[in-house]
């Protein structure tokens, strides 16, 4: 009998952390946002003072060797030496780190793990809509008042959503297509030439599918040539009726080059990723993707070939910008600010842009800078296999709504790969 | 009614059916619920809306051709070797050969395939060298297939080693006295493995076959790596369902996976209530 009672009491310890989840998730709902919007009311230094000895947590997207480097080589020790913050950089899908948020929102957790995240775009919209993030911020920041271009529309817009104040930007990208110059001679100018590039060299073209990102903008870059331009699609924000009504051509296009594609058109890469293995491998011998100056690092590395080459379609390519934002539940909100406020600054953005890291535009207005920093930027150097600043300019195109990206998707899946 | 008697088998048991249920319970009520609500009302839409759509029809006619493939190959192969090695297999280093595969995530795995099969991967390089391939475009299409071959084969490489260590003791602990009783009476080789060996293994086997179905219908990273734009497989549906766009067909992605699961209980209730009969046949003493 004594053996029995002994066996019960230890289990009892067993059920023990169970309880302690099943009590904590029922309590903790307590609300902040009073307590919030005191934050903001506070002056900058005594940000400062409170984020020193803080250590503040960065979940980003960590597939890219160039920005984690950025991040831990140049952020990290940057933000030590002068705040004395610690950075933790966590590499995670910016869809799980909003759903993770989503989860603790409701199960009402006011203190969580994340201060900073990087998103834009769909991710934005979505965290938007479910009250994820904390602000609006951005007018606290004075790097934000001192160097962005406030009024500018891809800063007030992130794909069609309004951003107001509630994520500052950190960068902006351009999509372009890289070819192998040892291959391509003359590489295309508009979607027809391309099309005829592609028939006189079956198997050496694909894109990813459009549940990619990067997949995704090569079908929305055919949107708008087939429709004369994103403007009309920026006007009346997303209208299904009339792109379904315009599109027949842009399908048949594709059904159209589709056998000439890699695999015959049977199968197209799942992201970007594979797109990249593709080229680097030889199987195909152009690969596309946002960054101007993406393949600056692929070349360094020996990824890519040393003759890969870059070129922009007559009719444009689409630009965005990447933001920065704070959950809502932020332990460190004051750390957070001043970590993003240290990442908008002309030296952290110039940084950036240089191809030893990263090599993307920065989320700051170049005009903005100081006349030193100004000849410093026009020294740069971003590579052979970017295009001069002036092309890129004048293709610029913006994003629309980010219902066009799903409704790409889905019509893709029919008209395309469900027609075989 | 003897084994609830043994009250000190079921107390140490309680943390482990507690885990169970609170967690993997929990998970499954709230994907439940989510897939028949829509926007706080009861709904059995995204049940509808899945019949209806063909992608979903084709992905899991898809799942279950590639998920029975390879789960009854890599038995065959598993039993196959098994039978024809057990005696080697006591020997450790012959054994550590043979489960080098376990050690292997799924996912490093999948690389190894495209790595070394992929049109442009290894053997493709490796003909291409030898003069055998004028183009690598003339290596057949072994990943990314729409037949799900590179998948069916990386299963296979994993689960074959996983049946062998669940089966080798069953085979090392066999009376193979009844083996001779066969043999002496005038029984075939075949005759020995249907009345002494299948009715022994039978049951493990069929538990490990549940194990490998259940994993490879629902697991998502290798088909990721190695399938195919179209058809999909049920568990890369439900995941593109889940992540994108405005988070309105998240319904379908629980639905789908609710089906899944469905698919899975039921067959383990199947299997297990067929191997409960023979167990109770053969410690009976009734073969």
């Amino acid at each position: 009998m004594f053996k029995y009672i002994r066996l019960e009491t230890k289990n009892i310890a067993y059920l023990f952390p169970f309880i302690v989840i099943l009590l904590s998730a029922c309590s903790n709902s307590t609300d902040n946002t009073a307590v919030d919007e005191e934050i903001l009311l506070k002056e900058w230094d005594s940000y400062k003072e409170n984020a020193s000895e803080s250590e503040v947590s960065i979940f980003m997207w960590g597939g890219d060797e160039g920005i984690n480097a950025y991040m831990d080589e140049f952020v990290s020790p940057e933000l030590k030496e002068k705040h004395n913050i610690t950075l933790n950089r966590v590499a995670m899908d910016t869809n799980e780190i909003l759903q993770k948020l989503m989860n603790e929102k409701r199960a009402n957790q006011e203190e969580g793990t994340i201060d900073i995240i990087w998103i834009n775009g769909e991710n934005f919209l979505n965290a938007k809509e479910n009250d994820l993030l904390f602000g609006p911020f951005t007018e606290v920041l004075p790097n934000y008042q001192e160097y962005v271009d406030t009024e500018s529309l891809d800063i007030l817009y992130d794909f069609g959503t309004e951003v107001e104040g509630l994520e500052a930007p950190w960068g902006s990208v351009q999509f372009v297509f890289q070819y192998d110059s040892a291959k391509v001679s003359d590489p295309p100018k508009s979607f027809e030439e391309l099309s005829t590039w592609v028939k006189e060299n079956p198997g050496k073209f694909v894109y990813p599918e459009p549940s990619d990102f990067t997949g995704n903008a090569f079908l929305q870059h055919l949107l708008y040539d087939q429709i004369g331009g994103p403007d009309k699609l920026l006007e009346n924000g997303f209208d299904e009726e009339f792109v379904t009504n315009n599109t027949d051509g842009m399908w048949e296009y594709l059904r159209d080059i589709e056998p000439f594609l890699w695999r015959d058109g049977e199968t197209y890469p799942a992201s970007l990723t594979e797109l990249d293995r593709l080229y680097s491998q030889g199987e195909i011998w152009m690969t596309m993707g946002y960054n101007e100056a993406r393949a600056e690092s692929f070349i360094n590395d020996g990824t890519f070939p040393e003759s890969t080459k870059s070129f922009v379609l007559d009719s444009g390519s689409i630009g965005n910008t990447h933001f920065l934002a704070i959950p809502y539940n932020s332990p460190n909100k004051e750390g957070a600010l001043v970590a993003i406020n240290e990442l908008l600054s002309p030296e952290a953005q110039m940084t950036k842009y240089d191809t030893t890291y990263w090599g993307e535009s920065m989320g700051i207005d170049p005009e903005k800078l100081s006349n030193d920093n100004k000849e410093k930027l026009a020294a740069m150097e971003r590579g052979g296999s970017v295009l001069p600043a002036n092309e890129l300019n004048e293709a610029f195109l913006p994003e629309v709504d980010t219902q066009y990206g799903g409704w790409i998707r889905e019509k893709w899946l029919n008209e395309v790969v469900q027609t075989d | 009614m003897k084994w609830f008697k043994q009250t000190k088998y079921v107390w140490p048991l309680v943390p482990a059916v507690l885990f169970v249920f609170i967690f993997v319970g929990y998970a499954i009520m709230m994907a439940l619920l989510e897939s028949i609500t829509i926007n706080g009302q009861w709904t059995l839409d995204a049940y509808k809306q899945l019949l209806e759509n063909q992608s979903f029809r084709d992905s899991i006619l898809f799942s279950l051709k590639v998920t029975l493939t390879s789960t009854f190959i890599s038995l065959f192969i598993g039993v196959v070797i098994t039978r024809w090695m057990y005696y080697y297999l006591r020997n450790y280093w012959v054994k550590v050969l043979i489960w080098i595969p376990m050690l292997f995530p799924h996912f490093v795995w999948g690389y190894i395939v495209i790595l070394l099969f992929s049109q442009s991967g290894w053997f493709s390089g490796l003909l291409y060298e030898l003069g055998l391939l004028e183009d690598f475009t003339h290596f057949p299409v072994l990943t990314q297939d729409q037949h799900g071959i590179g998948i069916i084969s990386t299963y296979i490489f994993k689960e074959v080693p996983f049946v062998i260590l669940i089966i080798l003791p069953v085979y090392i602990q066999m009376n193979h006295q009844y083996k001779h009783v066969v043999q002496t009476l005038g029984g075939s080789k075949w005759e020995i493995f249907k009345t002494v060996e299948w009715p022994t293994i039978f049951p493990v086997l069929s538990e490990a076959g549940i194990i490998i179905f259940a994993f490879v219908l629902s697991a998502f990273e290798v088909p990721f790596l190695l399938g195919a734009t179209y058809p999909k497989m049920v568990s890369i549906l439900s995941y593109d369902w889940f992540f994108q766009g405005d988070w309105s067909q998240r319904p379908m992605a629980f639905a789908a996976m609710i089906i899944v699961t469905s698919i899975i209980v039921i067959c383990s209730i199947v299997l297990f209530s067929m191997t409960n009969r023979l167990r109770i046949r053969v410690s009976k003493g009734e073969r």
